[in-house]
């Protein structure tokens, strides 16, 4: 199964209230209200895009060594992930 | 968690290509080290403190209150997994930068559930090896 489609059957099965999630109705509303009030803002529109210079970084992994996105490049093209969380 | 999965399932093509794949959260690094064991992913996950990096590609937002007390009651405490008292998320995005340094795809959504595709991702970064091997021969 595509990525969407998992993302869409897992929402579905959230949405529904039902086990093992028991969303109450109210939260699936508030999640609903700002996912509306973030894409009304405009803000994804206006992160950079392509054609775009890449800001530079240098960051902790997760046993806290610094990666950092030249050396990265040195070695060719890189894609980046960006998430919310662990949960 | 469920795209990170879909990105390790093409990190040896990735890879085959001399590209290289990061993920990036404001998730201190021990929860960083949960999501890979959880997810068993091979590539980094990168803890970007203070949300800096975000806020250098235009993506760091502060969450409504109402959301933020929705979190809370969840047991979603950002400020723990942060370390920072804001309430503040990357939007969900996946770029793909060239080795000059330049962004060469985007995908950017305020709907975290709508999310592109790890073949996507692998066709773009196919496109540019494609390209530096042509420049090189």
């Amino acid at each position: 199964m595509k990525l969407q489609e998992r993302l869409d059957a897992f929402k579905a099965s959230f949405e529904s209230g039902a086990p093992p999630f028991n969303a109450p109705r109210a939260a699936i509303e508030i999640m609903h209200r700002a996912t509306e009030e973030l894409r009304q803002s405009g803000k994804a529109e206006r992160a950079l895009g392509v054609g775009s210079r890449a800001p530079a970084f240098a960051l902790p992994n997760q046993d806290g060594q610094i990666i950092s996105s030249a050396d990265l490049l040195a070695r060719g093209p890189l894609a980046i992930s960006f998430f919310r969380g662990h949960w | 968690m469920m795209e990170l999965e879909a990105l390790q399932a093409v990190l040896p093509q990735i890879r085959e290509l001399g590209a290289s794949l990061v993920a990036i959260s404001p998730q201190l690094p021990s929860y960083g080290r949960a999501v890979r064991r959880r997810a068993a992913l091979e590539f980094d996950v990168l803890s970007d403190e203070g949300l800096k990096v975000a806020q250098a590609f235009g993506l760091a937002f502060t969450l409504p209150s109402y959301l933020e007390e929705l979190y809370r009651s969840f047991g979603n405490t950002l400020d723990k997994f942060h370390g920072e008292p804001a309430y503040r998320l990357p939007l969900s995005a996946r770029y793909v930068v060239d080795p000059q340094g330049q962004i060469r795809a985007a995908d950017v959504n305020a709907d975290y559930t709508v999310r592109p595709d790890p073949e996507a991702t692998l066709a773009q970064l196919r496109g540019l090896s494609a390209n530096s091997e042509r420049q090189r021969a």
